[in-house]
């Protein structure tokens, strides 16, 4: 470590202090230095750039490759015994920060099918016809239906799917702007991917930033409501403004045939994981009680049955197969293909699998980077040249977090990848957890879901590709192309907004010193 | 705290130097050492001189004592007491 004389706290912090280097961990050396150390995460970068971006596949398969290529290749650039790298492989991917998620993540999946799986989205529908709304108000309510939905399923893909699917024909049909009202899904999907303790990007910002994820929520509660009041006054006033395309038809009937009042029953689910959450219980602790009250209400009221929960597919030569066939969960089959379990907790868990995975790698990646020292020269480079003061470093945060969300299409993987150093970041200026995770992922769920690139863009364009199959009256010409919608995605340009003006005058910044965030519960 | 209030907490404009009390303990992160076994702490752009703090307490979170402070120039001293806890991402 280099040394300063000065004992002035006067003195200029940016003369020649040292940084941890790492001295407890084993250093790697890399031919060409130690920027070579970023090889596995660059090549991830520039591979997931070319997958997501270039050619539109947002297949997280494919990243665990890309992330496997990566890290093999920076083994041959390393001097000497090529045992410390592998070790230190290991060494990241058993990080409590990596396992943390991953458990949190399983979890929320299950919750979260059993969710869609017990009408939800039905409830929500019949609410929106009930209420009457017409074509220029729909918009609006739109955004705010989204936005319970996402809150409560966590996964904002799987809410513009949902959305686009039900409520993008109806609101044509009453008159709505297509592209408002696909921008207005799009600002629900980033307000629940942003504020839901089930959110894999909620999750992920917590667990980097060492904060609990019951606080995490209602900490960033102020931000992403407030760019959802003005999101949402500018919704109602660009829907009488911006016409719709004049089709007719009966937008009642759509609505009614995916009614389903009782599906409203899982506001309470959402309820029971987001207090017991806040209240500062255990996250395992908080979805466990959501999957039993949403199990137990979905059977009582016959939105699910236990073979929807989950179902055994068994062979007929199996011993006890055809004697136990009564079970609702058990199912004879004669096709071998069909053998398997089934149901909303393992396809909800499974969700998550690919993307556990890739958390284990790039977190991997990130651990190579700190032992080899490209970490520590861009985190020297970033405090010399960009945080030089705290309004700086919070800027450099939302910035940069913004930029890798803006050219990986899958938000939680950028999320993983640059947690890191938005912590170093904002540790050296003691910003305490909850304020480093919620500038973090209000640009992860925002960026995630404004360019034609996007993965949560192409989830909910995908499933518009499937509607002029579905309505007779509904030609291609009708379709939002991704670039159309961008500036219409308000709360997401609305939530960027608010954590530049945040970082500029100081709005919701809590320091250490002021209220340390609880460490996020381990197993 | 109860479920609302913590909706509630931060609603507010931050100062980017915050004050500290003399006499006051707080726990913060170490950003930086001299080699003479004094660390530099930043609560935003408050700079605090921690005496005792050396390399070893670097990217840690340390429990000080707030020894002397001036509020013109947001500069103060303090005084180490032990280490509380560790990085998000320790080395």
């Amino acid at each position: 470590m280099s040394t300063d004389n000065s004992d002035s706290p006067d003195a200029d912090p940016s003369e020649s202090f040292v940084q941890d280097t790492g001295e407890e961990g084993p250093r790697i050396d890399f031919y060409g230095g130690r920027g070579m150390s970023a090889f596995p995460i660059v090549f991830f970068i520039l591979w997931a750039i070319a997958q997501t971006a270039f050619w539109r596949i947002s297949d997280e398969g494919g990243l665990v490759v890309g992330i496997l290529v990566g890290l093999i290749g920076g083994m041959f650039f390393v001097r000497g015994d090529w045992k410390t790298y592998a070790n230190t492989i290991f060494e990241g991917m058993t990080q409590p920060v990596a396992v943390t998620a991953i458990v949190a993540w399983i979890w929320a999946g299950m919750f979260a099918q059993l969710l869609q799986d017990g009408g939800f989205v039905d409830g929500l529908v019949w609410f929106a016809n009930t209420a009457g709304i017409g074509g220029a108000l729909f918009p609006a309510a739109t955004f705010v239906l989204a936005a319970v939905f996402t809150t409560g399923i966590g996964t904002g893909y799987g809410a513009s799917i949902a959305f686009v699917t039900l409520f993008f024909p109806a609101g044509l049909l009453l008159g709505a702007n297509p592209i408002l009202l696909f921008g207005a899904i799009l600002s629900g999907a980033i307000f629940g991917d942003n504020l839901a303790p089930v959110s894999d990007t909620t999750i992920v910002s917590a667990v980097t930033q060492d904060s609990d994820i019951g606080g995490v929520v209602a900490s960033r509660f102020k931000y992403v409501i407030v760019a959802a009041i003005v999101a949402f006054a500018g919704y109602l006033v660009a829907g009488q403004f911006m016409g719709g395309l004049g089709i007719g038809g009966n937008a009642q009937e759509l609505l009614v045939a995916e009614s389903e009042p009782i599906g409203l029953v899982h506001l309470l689910s959402m309820g029971v994981v987001i207090g017991t959450a806040v209240a500062g219980r255990h996250i395992v602790e908080a979805i466990s009680w959501g999957i039993v009250v949403a199990a137990a209400s979905s059977l009582a009221l016959g939105l699910l049955s236990l073979g929807d929960i989950v179902s055994f597919n068994a062979p007929a030569d199996a011993p006890l197969s055809q004697p136990l066939e009564f079970l609702p969960i058990l199912t004879v089959v004669e096709n071998p293909d069909d053998v398997g379990v089934g149901g909303s907790l393992i396809q909800g868990a499974a969700g998550f699998f690919e993307l556990a995975i890739l958390v284990l790698l790039i977190i991997a990646a990130a651990q190579i980077m700190i032992r080899g020292g490209a970490f520590e020269a861009i985190l020297d480079w970033s405090i010399e040249n960009l945080a030089t003061n705290v309004r700086n470093a919070e800027l450099t945060m939302v910035g940069s977090a913004a930029l890798i969300n803006a050219v990986i299409t899958i938000n939680t993987a950028a999320e993983v990848a640059i947690g890191p150093y938005i912590s170093k970041i904002g540790e050296r200026f003691n910003l305490n957890g909850y304020r480093r995770a919620n500038i973090l992922d209000a640009q992860t769920a925002a960026l995630g879901y404004i360019f034609p690139w996007s993965g949560g863009v192409l989830a909910g364009y995908s499933a518009m590709q499937e509607l002029p199959g579905e309505f007779e009256w509904f030609d291609t010409g009708m379709l939002v192309t991704p670039i159309d919608v961008v500036p219409f995605v308000f709360q997401g340009w609305l939530l960027v907004a608010v954590f530049i003006i945040a970082a500029l005058t100081g709005f919701g910044r809590e320091y250490i010193i002021d209220r340390e965030s609880e460490e996020v519960a381990r197993l | 705290m109860s479920v609302f209030t913590k909706f509630l907490r931060g609603w507010q404009f931050r100062d980017s130097s915050p004050s500290l009390t003399v006499g006051e303990e707080c726990s913060v992160f170490v950003a930086e050492a001299n080699g003479d076994g004094n660390g530099h702490v930043y609560i935003g752009d408050t700079h605090l001189l921690v005496e005792g703090a050396g390399p070893e307490t670097v990217e840690r979170r340390v429990r000080v004592e707030v020894t002397e402070f001036n509020e013109t120039n947001a500069t103060g001293r303090a005084e180490f007491i032990e280490i509380v806890g560790e990085s998000s991402y320790t080395n």
